[in-house]
Order: C-alpha cells, then sequence, then structure tokens
C-alpha cells in the first residue's frame, strides 16, 4: 500500500517545476530533488531576495509553480542576537520578500521556512528566553504574510530540526567547509518535506474517512458492557483510544467528513456514541452512520450514493484484517490503510492517515462546514426516497442558487476548477496566476455560483469561465461539485449563463466536452440541454454550439437570488 | 573499513560498484566535485564515525590520502 502511495505521489508530481532558495547551501538537496521533480539551478545562495526581485533573473524565466525558500535565522541575523537589530533585520527581510512577491505577477506558490535559531553562541547567552524571542519575531512576520497572501504557505522546517534533534541536524564541518549547515540526513529529511508538500499541491485528497466501531474507535465489545467492559478512558489502553479520537476530531475540524460502518446493534452503539463518558466522537461528528449487520461493501457503496462520492473519496479503518481485504477486493478504489499492531501507535497512524489522504495546502471556509453539507445531503438522499417522484423531490427541495463574486472567493473558485473531477466539462486546470489573468481579463466572463435549499447552504459549489475573444463566446470550462449533482441545478446554471451572454450582445454560445476518465457522467451534457455539434477538437472533444434565442425550454426547479 | 568506505563514496556519487578504487585519484572522477566532496566527508563523520579533521579534508586529492587520513 505504501509503495502504490509512493508510486501514485510520483505520478503526480513528476513534471512539477520548483525552486529552493535559501540563505545557505542548498546544492546537495537541490541535486537529490532533480531526481524525482525539475528543480531551479539556484545562482550561489545567500541572494535569494536579489533571485527574486530581478525581473531579468534566470528564475523567472524557469517560472517554477512552487518556490520554497529555506531560511536559516542566525545567518540572516549574521550572529548578532541583539533583540532591536533582529526585529530590524527580520522586519526589512519580509518587506523586500513581500516586495518582491508583488513585483512579479505572483503566478506561483511559496513556501517559506518557519523559524529554528541555532547558533553555539546561544548556549552560552545570558538570557536563555533569546532563542526563542528572536524565533517568535520572525514567526509573527510569517504567520501575518500568510493571512495576507494566500499564494505563500509555511514549510515546517522548526518541526524537522526538532524531531532530529540539534545534535543530528547541523553538521559544523560542512558549514565550515561549504557553507552547507544541515547534516546529510537533515538534508534529506529537508527533501522528504519538500516532496510531500508538492504531492499535497498536486494530488485529490480523499474526503471521507470510513470508521469502524469496537477494537476501532474504542478497545472492546459494545453491548457486552457485563463481560468486556469497555475500553476508553483516562488510563492505559483506554487513553490510547481516546487520543485517537482527539485526532479524528481535528481531521474532522479540518473538513474530513467522517463515517461510521459498523457491525452492532445500533442501540448498544448510538448508546455509548452520546453517552459514555470518554468519548471525543459524538453522532453530530459523523455525517452517515450505517451500524448494522450488512455486509460492509453494501454500506459503503449507499453511503457513496448518499453523499454522491466516487469510490476514490473514501478511506475505510477498520481493526479486522478480514473486513479490510474484503474492501480491497470488492472495492478496490477504497483506500485501505493498515491497522496498527498496539494501541500507542493508534494515533500517531492516524496522523499519517491524514497527511497521506487528506492533507490539503490550505483550508477553505468551505471545508470547515463539510459534514454539516454532507450529513445535509443524506437527508436530501433519504427525502428522494420518500418524495415519490423526482420532479416532487425537486420542488420540495426549495433549491436558490446566487451568483457570488469570484475575484472575493478566488481560493473557492481555483479549488472548484481544479479538484473537480467527475462534473468538469473540459477539465481545465489554472494555477494562481492563470486564474487572476482569467479574472483580470476582459475576454473572459467568469461566474461563481452558490447553491441553497431547504436543508441549508451548500456553499460556493460551481464555477464556469467564458472565453469571449472569438466570434462567438465560448464556455472554456464548466466544473460543478458533485455534491450538488443530480438536481438539474446544472441546466439553471448553465441558462443563467447562456442569458447573461446573450444580454452582452451575442445570439449564440459554444461549450466544449473534453472527454477524461472521470468526467463521463456529463458527456452528454450540451446536446442534453439543446446544443449542436459544430467541430471536434484538436486536443480531443467536441465544440458544441446553440442559438440561444431558439434553445429549448429546460426542466429546472431553482429559484435565482 | 575500507571496503565501507569505497561503497559509501561510490553510493553518493552514484557510481557503479568498482569505480572507486583506492588507487582513485578524485580529480579523474567526474561527479566527485566539490560539492560532492563536502558530502562525502559529512557522510564519514555521520555514518562511519570516520573524522577527517576539517583543513586536511579540503586539501584530499586521492583515495590514497583519504583512507590514510581515515586510518586504514
Amino acid at each position: 500500500m505504501a509503495e502504490l502511495i509512493q508510486e501514485t505521489g510520483k505520478k503526480c508530481i513528476e513534471k512539477t517545476q520548483i525552486a529552493v532558495l535559501s540563505n545557505v547551501n542548498m546544492n546537495f538537496v537541490i541535486r537529490m530533488l532533480q531526481k524525482d521533480l525539475a528543480v531551479y539551478e539556484a545562482e550561489g545562495y545567500g541572494n535569494e531576495l536579489g533571485i527574486l526581485m530581478n525581473p531579468a533573473s534566470s528564475y523567472h524565466g524557469f517560472a517554477p509553480e512552487i518556490t520554497f525558500v529555506v531560511m536559516d535565522l542566525m545567518e540572516l541575523l549574521a550572529g548578532e542576537l541583539e533583540p532591536g537589530t533582529a526585529k530590524d533585520k527580520i522586519e526589512g527581510w519580509f518587506a523586500q520578500f513581500e516586495e518582491a512577491l508583488s513585483q512579479k505577477q505572483e503566478s506561483g506558490i511559496f513556501y517559506l521556512s518557519d523559524a529554528y535559531l541555532w547558533g553555539v553562541q546561544l548556549l552560552v547567552h545570558a538570557d536563555a528566553g533569546r532563542k526563542f524571542a528572536l524565533e517568535q519575531l520572525w514567526q509573527e512576520q510569517l504567520t501575518e504574510l500568510c493571512r495576507r497572501r494566500k499564494n505563500v504557505r509555511v514549510l515546517p522546517y522548526r518541526s524537522l530540526i526538532e524531531k532530529l534533534g540539534e545534535e543530528n541536524a547541523f553538521s559544523m564541518k560542512m558549514w565550515y567547509m561549504g557553507r552547507i549547515l544541515h547534516s546529510n540526513e537533515a538534508q534529506k529529511r529537508l527533501c522528504e518535506c519538500i516532496l510531500d508538500k508538492v504531492r499535497i499541491e498536486k494530488y485529490v485528497p480523499k474526503k471521507v474517512l470510513l470508521l469502524d466501531l469496537d477494537n476501532t474507535l474504542w478497545g472492546g465489545l459494545a453491548g457486552e458492557a457485563d463481560h468486556t467492559p469497555l475500553v476508553l478512558s483516562e488510563d492505559h489502553s483506554g487513553l490510547a483510544y481516546k487520543n485517537l479520537q482527539r485526532v479524528i476530531l481535528y481531521m474532522q475540524k479540518q473538513g474530513v467528513i467522517l463515517g461510521i460502518v459498523s457491525k452492532n446493534n445500533r442501540e448498544d452503539a448510538e448508546g455509548i456514541l452520546k453517552e459514555h463518558p470518554h468519548e471525543v466522537l459524538r453522532p453530530e461528528h459523523f455525517a452517515v452512520q450505517k451500524i448494522n449487520w450488512k455486509s460492509k461493501a453494501e454500506n459503503i457503496e449507499e453511503i457513496a450514493a448518499e453523499l454522491n462520492l466516487g469510490m476514490d473519496s473514501f478511506v475505510f479503518f477498520d481493526d479486522n484484517p478480514a473486513e479490510r481485504q474484503l474492501i480491497k477486493e470488492l472495492l478496490p478504489q477504497v483506500a485501505v490503510p493498515d491497522f496498527p499492531d498496539k494501541p500507542e501507535e493508534l494515533a500517531p497512524a492516524m496522523a499519517e492517515i491524514y497527511r497521506t489522504y487528506f492533507a490539503r495546502p490550505f483550508v477553505t471556509e468551505e471545508d470547515l462546514n463539510k459534514t454539516r453539507q454532507y450529513a445535509e445531503n443524506a437527508k436530501r438522499s433519504r427525502m428522494k426516497e420518500s418524495a415519490g417522484s423526482f420532479e416532487g423531490y425537486l420542488k420540495q427541495l426549495g433549491i436558490v442558487m446566487k451568483r457570488v463574486d469570484p475575484v472575493e472567493n478566488v481560493e473557492r473558485l481555483t479549488q472548484l476548477v481544479n479538484k473537480t473531477n467527475q462534473f468538469n466539462l473540459t477539465t481545465k486546470r489554472y494555477t494562481q496566476g492563470q486564474i487572476r489573468e482569467v479574472l483580470a481579463s476582459e475576454g473572459k466572463r467568469v461566474y461563481l455560483y452558490q447553491v441553497s435549499d431547504c436543508f441549508g447552504d451548500n456553499g460556493q459549489v460551481a464555477a464556469v469561465v467564458v472565453d469571449l475573444e472569438g466570434e462567438v463566446p465560448v464556455v472554456e470550462e464548466f466544473a460543478m461539485s458533485c455534491r450538488v449533482m443530480g438536481r438539474n441545478i446544472e441546466d439553471a446554471i448553465l441558462e443563467d449563463v447562456e442569458q447573461d451572454v446573450q444580454a452582452a450582445g451575442y445570439a449564440r454560445l459554444r461549450g466544449r466536452y473534453v472527454p477524461t476518465q472521470k468526467n463521463q457522467p456529463v458527456k452528454e451534457f450540451y446536446p442534453h440541454l439543446g446544443y449542436g455539434k459544430c467541430a471536434d477538437l484538436a486536443e480531443g472533444g467536441t465544440e458544441y454550439e446553440i442559438e440561444i434565442a431558439k434553445a429549448p425550454k429546460r426542466v429546472y426547479y431553482v429559484e435565482k437570488a | 573499513m575500507k571496503e565501507q568506505i569505497i561503497a559509501l563514496i561510490e553510493e553518493i556519487l552514484k557510481v557503479p560498484a568498482g569505480t572507486i578504487t583506492e588507487e582513485t585519484q578524485i580529480e579523474d572522477v567526474e561527479q566527485w566535485d566539490s560539492l560532492a566532496h563536502v558530502m562525502i566527508i559529512g557522510e564519514l563523520e555521520e555514518k562511519l564515525k570516520v573524522s577527517i579533521p576539517l583543513e586536511e579534508a579540503i586539501e584530499l586529492t586521492s583515495m590514497k590520502e583519504l583512507l590514510e587520513k581515515a586510518g586504514c
């Protein structure tokens, strides 16, 4: 399994262009990274600001997608530990760095290291708090910068040094010989860290963590309390399970959807979830619960249908090797990580599952509301079953859609177009820079839609980009979150776009479909809405056209706000 | 120890086993540039606990000298 992750990881990052800039010698790190990535060959080191600021530098010619800036604080301070001077230097550096970012149209992503101040003079410094105080100056600037600039993220350099320990992370001899600050081991870890960040920028994270209950979320078996007391407490392995739950709760807060798939008597399990004094995870944390005696594969298929997600959105965590094997065989797209042998390994194993399958470069407001949205979705599915007809169901939902400003919500816009696979007509991907260009361009119109219904707010779920440069405007991208698929909302959206284009003086509109492995469900989208085929695209796919005034009447139950 | 040192150097330089011998001159090995040299000195210390004094490490020109300084 680990190999598989590594392989898919490698595949998704292989062509990525990156740069590593530093004020110490990183040439060996660059050399190691070149095995897996296209890495900019820096002209020496210690000129990171110069390289960034000079528009004619080879760095800008190389145009890396992601730039890693690894700064040694001691070198930046030139060994000067006076707080006033240090503050000036750090603030000065950040001011210049930000200046460099604004000069360039800043199309790339930047990872900037957090602070670890190291130097032998600290060992003889009278003020034991000085190290922390100086690091804090850097951290404050870094936090502020990340808040202001969405394309700047933290490279967790500090924790890398902490895990390894100063004695193993730094090498005096290599520093003196060639300004290489870090031991070979630390350089290898830095490479791993950089590769992992690139992977996280490029991959599609999983969405749902499916959990078993007995001997997974707690020790022992529910419903047999008289014979085998449940292991979930403040001591021994009971605490190990409690800690596992704490990690899972934080995952949920970061936008991971939780589900239960467990063979138990429902009342027994629910009783524990609601009332056990040491439960960290309560019923409201789970978007979906399948507590019954059916096969787990069947339950997972039901969940996939209820949440309208593909099987590749799920991670299944279960202590029972037979259950894991069955899921691997029956639902090969579901990720099934190994289960740790010992209770003390539970929490760290879960943190690793988070890093491998769920970590994302940044968390948006949308992510934080996910559980609620998916739980509402499951309710919608159940209503569909009881509504009798599909039409009756759509009417009952009371869907309202509204256009929102794409510039103000550029993060969500980027996430939608780049991470949507199923309902994505062209699967065109945009870098942050390209998105900004599109938004600023006179020749493009960008639409972002928010959708809500009687169960709640679905959030911003659809994005459309129309190119007006040609004789006939073309929908160059149409992406919609799979959580609102199957409610004819896309029909209402396209019609809204058609009307807007018509109001701008165009009589016709074109749309493109470029097939991928995932977007088969929208293959017939344009023909279905009355568009006629007008051309085959050179890059594969089909272009369709409609005369807007002659569009057929579409059937949908969506109100425009 | 000699074999271990040679194997480690070959690994860092990414050259086939047998490329480096006791007779190798550093300047004859294309991959053995100044950066690789620093990595070799660092790795000898980290992995094999072989410490060659700083000034001497900088001036090494051959495997023969390196092995001598390493105490083999």
